[in-house]
């Protein structure tokens, strides 16, 4: 009985110890960037948990504040820098559809690293910001989710598509190229769904409403919603000039699919010092 | 906001952007009494435009029955409600448009149907506006009433979908005001499903973008009208040009039924997006209703209707409806025929006020035969 009690005291210790946090993210150095979000190599970087605000400076702004904070923790090994992101959301949305949001996170990083910031807000002209975005019906693309209809609708049933019709050969070229004449978006090879074999995108902006695909930054992540809520790891390459001990800034947003955010409609933080820490 | 000058309200108005009126203008004119809901144009549509994944659900073109019908569902009732008092003063709109009632934080009034709300495309079809009771069949005309309404995206002067945009993914093209989303550019907010008070753009969860009617650019580029218009059964439609307020032509055909004769109306221009699509309202409706969707010249113009058969230069202009595949840009009228001309002025069509009559007895004694009818 005794030692019962005294596991569990253990075990309790080990829940509420309290989390070590630091008022900046500090990226630790490792040999090996963590991409699972439950690596143990996580609990070896301090947690910066930041207090979030709704977008309220450009319409449509976000009116009822959603996600609290968000804990940050990063881990850098020189080459290539990861943060993992976690933050409340019962809900797992990662089905898009008609008036069906996906959750989602971001990660936004200056392109240069100056004594002047670059609004915080997507950035300005003449000071580019770096964004790293997740999203949720992404991930559940890169675990397998399979690109037809019936993956979204499991119910639905179709009579005909004609770019899957005789006499074109499932798969040949000429029927790949008629497939795409109805889907355009895929064919100005803007993928915002369909097949990918990353959940993440690499994205610069110059302010609000500017986001657009940027130089690739080599960026992944992977995404897990647990009973909580979402922990996503995000990586990209370092930001230039982040030398050991150095300091930039990053700004994070989150998205939550079931309260309808989507784009401007989100909870953000502000600029964040950024630093490397290590040799 | 910017003051635009909205002719259909008789007033100036907000938008989020100033006044760019593009330089010719696409337009269409339904003649709502002539439609009879075979949804051939909707089938042209689909097949043409919306066969891909993710489009499944999507009509570009529908034809509901009013006043139950609509898709997606309620889409008109719900702004209706939304949208506080709707006066008219004469010509003159009074009430709120949904860009000047845009609550904080937004750019329009609006609301995005769910998905259940796209599940019946055809909800209250051929529903009646009332109880047909015992024995009313025997006093027509027209106790109770319904009516099909056409819709396809208006091509709006200002419009909401592309106010809503935060990204400016949506563009009006400068050459012929058609509205498009730019595929390459848009991010799939669904912010413009949102704005749209007419509910015509769709969100494709397959390619993860917004999707729209293009008034069939490729082929309005060559002069020759949308599949919906030269597929269409009832011969209700006539697509072309409709000029800049001030800038008027008897001659054009849109410009006469819209400007001159004031005998099609905007759906809903209480909304103020002026859009280009203009609707003979349908006879047999009643006057309240016709003048809740189509603003307060509805009486006049069903007057105006009714006696196009003593009004030689709109009768002949009615006949053009879907006797060409091409837009005609002019008409004219010679006696008893009407000649519909192309862009370049080169007579494309040309048809008699009235078709020639031949009666042929019941029973030909010249071949020796009783003729009967066949269905
Ligand atoms: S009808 Fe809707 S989709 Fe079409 S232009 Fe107007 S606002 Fe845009
Ligand atoms: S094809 Fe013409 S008549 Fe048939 S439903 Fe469409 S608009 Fe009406």
């Amino acid at each position: 009985m005794k030692y019962a009690v005294f596991i569990l005291a253990i075990i309790s210790a080990a829940c509420s110890r309290p989390q070590k946090t630091v008022n900046e993210v500090v990226a630790v150095s490792a040999a090996k960037l963590p991409m699972d979000p439950a690596d143990r190599a996580w609990d070896n970087a301090p947690a910066h948990i930041a207090r979030m605000i709704p977008q309220d400076l450009v319409e449509p702004r976000l009116m009822t504040p959603s996600t609290q904070q968000v804990t940050i923790r990063s881990i850098t090994n020189g080459a290539e820098i990861a943060f993992r992101l976690e933050w409340e959301d019962p809900d797992s949305n990662d089905l898009p559809g008609p008036a069906k949001m996906v959750d989602a996170c971001a990660v936004q990083i200056p392109e240069k690293i100056e004594k002047d910031l670059p609004e915080p807000q997507m950035g300005q002209e003449g000071k580019r910001v770096q964004v790293t975005y997740w999203r949720a019906d992404w991930q559940a693309a890169v675990n397998g989710r399979g690109d037809t209809i019936r993956d979204i609708y499991p119910n639905a049933s179709i009579d005909h598509y004609p770019f899957e019709s005789k006499p074109l050969e499932p798969g040949s070229g000429e029927q790949k190229e008629m497939a795409m004449l109805y889907a355009p978006a895929r064919a100005l090879g803007n993928i915002r769904g369909g097949p990918r074999t990353v959940p993440v995108e690499d994205l610069v902006a110059t302010g609000p409403g500017t986001l657009t695909p940027g130089p690739p930054l080599g960026a992944n992540g992977r995404g897990v919603h647990g009973k909580t809520g979402w922990s996503v790891v995000i990586s990209r390459r370092l930001p230039e000039g982040l030398a050991p001990n150095q300091r930039s800034h990053a700004a994070f947003a989150i998205w939550q699919g079931a309260k309808q955010e989507a784009g401007a409609r989100k909870m953000r933080t502000g600029w964040i010092p950024l630093v490397r820490r290590g040799s | 906001m910017a003051r635009v000058n909205n002719w259909q309200l008789g007033r100036e108005m907000s938008y989020w952007y100033p006044e760019a009126r593009p330089q010719k203008q696409f337009a269409a004119v339904f003649d709502t009494n002539k439609c009879i809901a075979c949804q051939t144009c909707t089938l042209a549509c689909k097949t043409t435009w919306t066969s891909g994944k993710g489009q499944e659900y999507m009509l570009w073109n529908n034809v509901e029955t009013k006043p139950y019908g609509s898709y997606p569902l309620a889409y008109d009732l719900k702004l209706l409600e939304m949208l506080n008092g709707q006066q008219w003063n004469g010509n003159k709109y009074e009430g709120q448009t949904i860009f000047e009632s845009a609550p904080a934080g937004e750019r329009v009034l609006g609301w995005r149907p769910e998905q259940q709300d796209y599940a019946y495309p055809n909800v209250g079809e051929d529903d009646c506006a009332g109880q047909v009771d015992h024995g009313q069949f025997l006093s027509l005309p027209h106790m109770n009433w319904f009516f099909y309404l056409a819709r396809i995206c208006n091509h709006c002067t200002y419009p909401a979908c592309l106010a809503s945009c935060p990204r400016g993914s949506i563009y009006k093209r400068p050459e012929d005001g058609i509205v498009l989303v730019d595929q390459g550019r848009c991010r799939g907010y669904q912010e413009c499903v949102r704005g749209c008070p007419y509910k015509k753009v769709f969100f494709n969860p397959m390619t993860g973008t917004s999707e729209k009617c293009i008034a069939c650019f490729p082929k309005i580029e060559q002069g020759i009208q949308p599949q919906c218009f030269v597929n269409c059964i009832g011969k209700i439609r006539l697509a072309g040009w409709i000029s800049k307020p001030g800038q008027v032509r008897a001659d054009n055909p849109i410009d006469y039924l819209v400007h001159i004769r004031k005998v099609a109306l905007p759906l809903f221009p209480q909304f103020g997006l002026e859009p280009n699509v203009y609707y003979i309202p349908p006879i047999h409706a009643p006057v309240s209703f016709n003048k809740q969707l189509f603003g307060p010249g509805a009486g006049e113009a069903v007057k105006t209707y009714r006696n196009a058969m003593n009004d030689p230069d709109l009768a002949g202009l009615l006949c053009l409806f879907g006797s060409t595949e091409m837009v005609v840009s002019r008409f004219s009228r010679q006696g008893d025929s009407v000649t519909g001309f192309d862009e370049r002025g080169s007579a494309v069509v040309r048809v008699p006020l009235r078709e020639p009559v031949h009666v042929r007895p019941a029973v030909d004694t010249k071949n020796q035969l009783v003729r009967i009818n066949c269905p």
